[in-house]
């Protein structure tokens, strides 16, 4: 088997991985089922990620994504716990025109997406960390900044809406 | 590596996981789930920048720090959803959006 064949191979099966998994967040009865489900599809979004060559914006999805929000969620399910229900009461009153709103939805911008048709990467370069830093800390300097006080703001309002009087 | 792989099939990836997780918003009941889907979208969102990036940025990694940007709003709004929903749940010990009627208008 050439080296040629990996790229798609792989990219097929994290697709099917990812899309598999999405889905089973939507659809699964149990909700610590969904909240595993979506760290599952995170890590194979990274794997996605290290497959177009950026192997930094991979590490942070494992570290933020795979770690900090996958626990952030399975401390919010921890601390409402529901009593069990029919599987009737699952979905919303809307359940039907909302599912037909997003397939409406989707159905264009798949169009769109299959037009593109070159080469998903241009030749292989060193890893990102360097370009990456290097705009972050330069061209996008205020921005972050900007981000790192949004994130303090989120902090203390975060611990503001659940302290108790 | 992703060489023979087109730009589109990345992209309808994206758009596809973003519509499993924007219907998962519009159907879902519980709270949790709901973030959880907001999350997948936002995710989806990450890869189109991170494979249009590859593509078109090809001097610089433009498109890679917006995706740091979108990490840092995630993370800002998962936690502050997630305060909501227990700050709601307190009030009353329901996650169920369709129950929660307080917060209409």
């Amino acid at each position: 088997m050439s080296l040629d064949i990996v790229g798609p191979l792989l990219f097929g099966l994290l697709a099917v991985l990812i899309v598999g998994a999405g889905l089973g967040v939507v659809l699964a009865d149990r909700i610590t089922t969904s909240a595993l489900l979506m760290a599952f599809t995170f890590l194979n979004m990274a794997g996605m990620f290290v497959l177009l060559g950026a192997e930094t914006i991979a590490a942070f999805q494992i570290l933020i994504y795979v770690g900090a929000i996958t626990v952030l969620i399975l401390y919010g399910v921890m601390f409402t716990p529901q009593a069990p229900r029919a599987y009737g009461l699952f979905f919303q009153k809307q359940t039907t025109p909302g599912a037909l709103i997003a397939a409406v939805a989707a159905l264009p911008v798949m169009v769109v997406a299959f037009a593109f048709r070159d080469a998903a990467s241009g030749p292989p370069r060193g890893g990102d960390l360097l370009p990456l830093a290097s705009s972050l800390f330069t061209d996008f300097a205020f921005p972050f900044e900007v981000a790192s006080v949004l994130l303090l703001a989120a902090m203390i309002g975060a611990i503001v809406l659940v302290k108790r009087e | 590596m992703s060489a023979l792989v087109p730009l589109g099939a990345f992209i309808a990836l994206s758009a596809a996981l973003f519509f499993i997780g924007m219907a998962g918003v519009l159907v879902r009941r519980n709270a949790i789930v709901i973030l959880m889907c907001v999350e997948l979208m936002l995710n989806a969102t990450n890869l189109a920048f991170v494979a249009f990036s590859r593509r078109l940025g090809l001097l610089d990694e433009r498109g890679s720090v917006f995706v740091v940007f979108v990490f840092v709003v995630a993370a800002a709004e998962v936690a502050v959803g997630l305060a909501i929903v227990l700050a709601a749940y307190r009030n009353r010990p329901t996650v169920d959006v369709d129950e929660v009627k307080e917060m209409r208008g």
